[in-house]
């Protein structure tokens, strides 16, 4: 008999955590809940961007720019919900959404999808998944990584690389052969317009765009880089996915940031669940998977205390 | 091209899935039979990318979605619609005479 892998999904349905009757319902996709998010979504860009405006000759511009910040940094919440096409119905929409938010915070969406694969064939899995973020050693680490510094180095030596035509060993095993060329060429591309957007820029002398959106984008980022960390970092590096993820309840205001990816046990249990449906699908698996009651700030206070046990003689009150 | 293999009964029409996706295992072989709005068609049931179970995934209209990466396919040739599947999956001849789905296999 041919034998499926393993998932978790095969797991949870093996062991009667879902129904297969549930899974459908589950699963079902509209277009509504993503277009009308993505309408408030809009607004609330709109209101970020009027605060710069507004505040352009004070102090106050700093403050409004990381505000902007984090709304920018939070496209990445939905480019990753389109990679999975759990946005719209539409599959062309979730590309077209996906690929926007791409050219935002400088993630070429199809190189996002393939590394992306692998994290959740893999996940926390050290050596396999690509996207794991160790436990840093020292506070030192911590805060090196929450200041986004090394992500930055790293995404812009992996644009500029695949500019150039190259794929690291860990991008060979998961972007497969035929796509080479197209992820090169996404590269050449996202970088040819960001020429062109500066030279515009350089010629009609009006340097916006610096303001609404390349410094709030690096001020928001450490934001994100708080994010990530709470969905893996700290549990468990094995294959167990009642274990290795962790989610997190959040505020209203937090889980509509990040596109309910907050609830990131229940989406790689059944990654195929559209984002709307996450906290339902919660309510039936929040029992079987670990639950960070105290959200994001609970999750990073785990981690500092992970990280104090290992080196006793840094003290930081957690 | 018309295959030369004899059709085979793989289940009875009324036991599909009403337009999802139904898992049918045929001696070493596990396959799925999709209820479509133009009819019923049949695949091998492992994605070709990853090996997870499409019958598992979520099925609209035509395109049946892989639950591990969501890459997909268009059950009628077997296409892919939407990275990672980038090959098309192999599909079969499928029918329905007298109540049963049948397969060229």
């Amino acid at each position: 008999m041919s034998k499926a892998i393993v998932t978790p999904l095969t797991q949870a349905l093996a062991e009667g955590k879902l129904t297969r009757e549930e899974l459908k319902r589950f699963m079902q996709r509209s277009n509504g809940p993503g277009l009308r998010r993505l309408a408030l979504w809009i607004l609330l860009l709109a209101f970020t961007t009027t605060l710069i405006t507004l505040s352009w000759n004070s102090w106050l511009l700093w403050p409004a720019m990381f505000l902007q910040g984090v709304v920018l940094v939070h496209h990445f919440s939905l480019q990753h919900e389109c990679v999975h096409y759990t946005v719209f119905r539409t599959r062309w929409l979730n590309d077209l959404v996906g690929q926007i938010c791409g050219l935002i915070i400088i993630l070429p969406h199809r190189f996002f999808r393939y590394e992306h694969c692998d994290h959740h064939t893999y996940t926390q899995l050290t050596g396999e998944d690509p996207e794991l973020i160790p436990l840093p050693k020292t506070l030192g680490q911590y805060f090196l990584y929450l200041s986004a510094l090394p992500y930055w180095r790293g995404k812009f030596t992996e644009v500029f690389r695949h500019a150039r035509g190259n794929l690291s060993e860990v991008e060979l095993r998961f972007i497969p052969k035929v796509e080479h060329k197209a992820v090169f060429w996404d590269a050449r591309r996202m970088l040819a317009l960001y020429g062109a957007v500066f030279l515009a820029m350089a010629l009609t002398g009006w340097w916006g765009l610096i303001w609404y959106w390349i410094i709030p984008l690096f001020l928001g980022e450490p934001v994100m880089r708080f994010v990530r960390m709470t969905e893996h970092v700290g549990r468990p590096t094995v294959a167990q996915m009642s274990e290795n993820t962790r989610t997190n309840l959040v505020s209203s205001p937090m889980a509509f940031l990040c596109w309910n990816m907050n609830y990131h046990a229940e989406h790689h249990y059944v990654a195929s669940v559209p984002f709307h449906a996450l906290p339902r699908l919660h309510e039936k698996l929040k029992d079987h998977i670990f639950v960070e009651k105290g959200g994001y700030l609970a999750a990073h206070r785990d981690i500092l205390r992970q990280i104090l046990r290992r080196n006793p003689g840094q003290k930081a009150e957690v | 091209m018309v295959s030369e293999k004899p059709w085979r009964d793989v289940v009875e029409a009324s036991k599909l899935e009403k337009n999802w996706v139904t898992r049918i295992e045929i001696g070493p072989r596990l396959i799925a039979i999709y209820d479509t709005p133009s009819g019923v068609y049949a695949s091998l049931a492992l994605c070709n990318h990853g090996g997870a179970d499409l019958c598992d995934g979520y099925f609209d209209g035509h395109v049946i979605e892989c639950p591990l990466h969501q890459g997909a396919f268009d059950v009628r040739d077997g296409n892919p619609v939407s990275a990672p599947a980038t090959r098309a999956m192999r599909v079969f001849e499928t029918r329905i005479e007298n109540g049963m789905v049948q397969v060229r296999l």
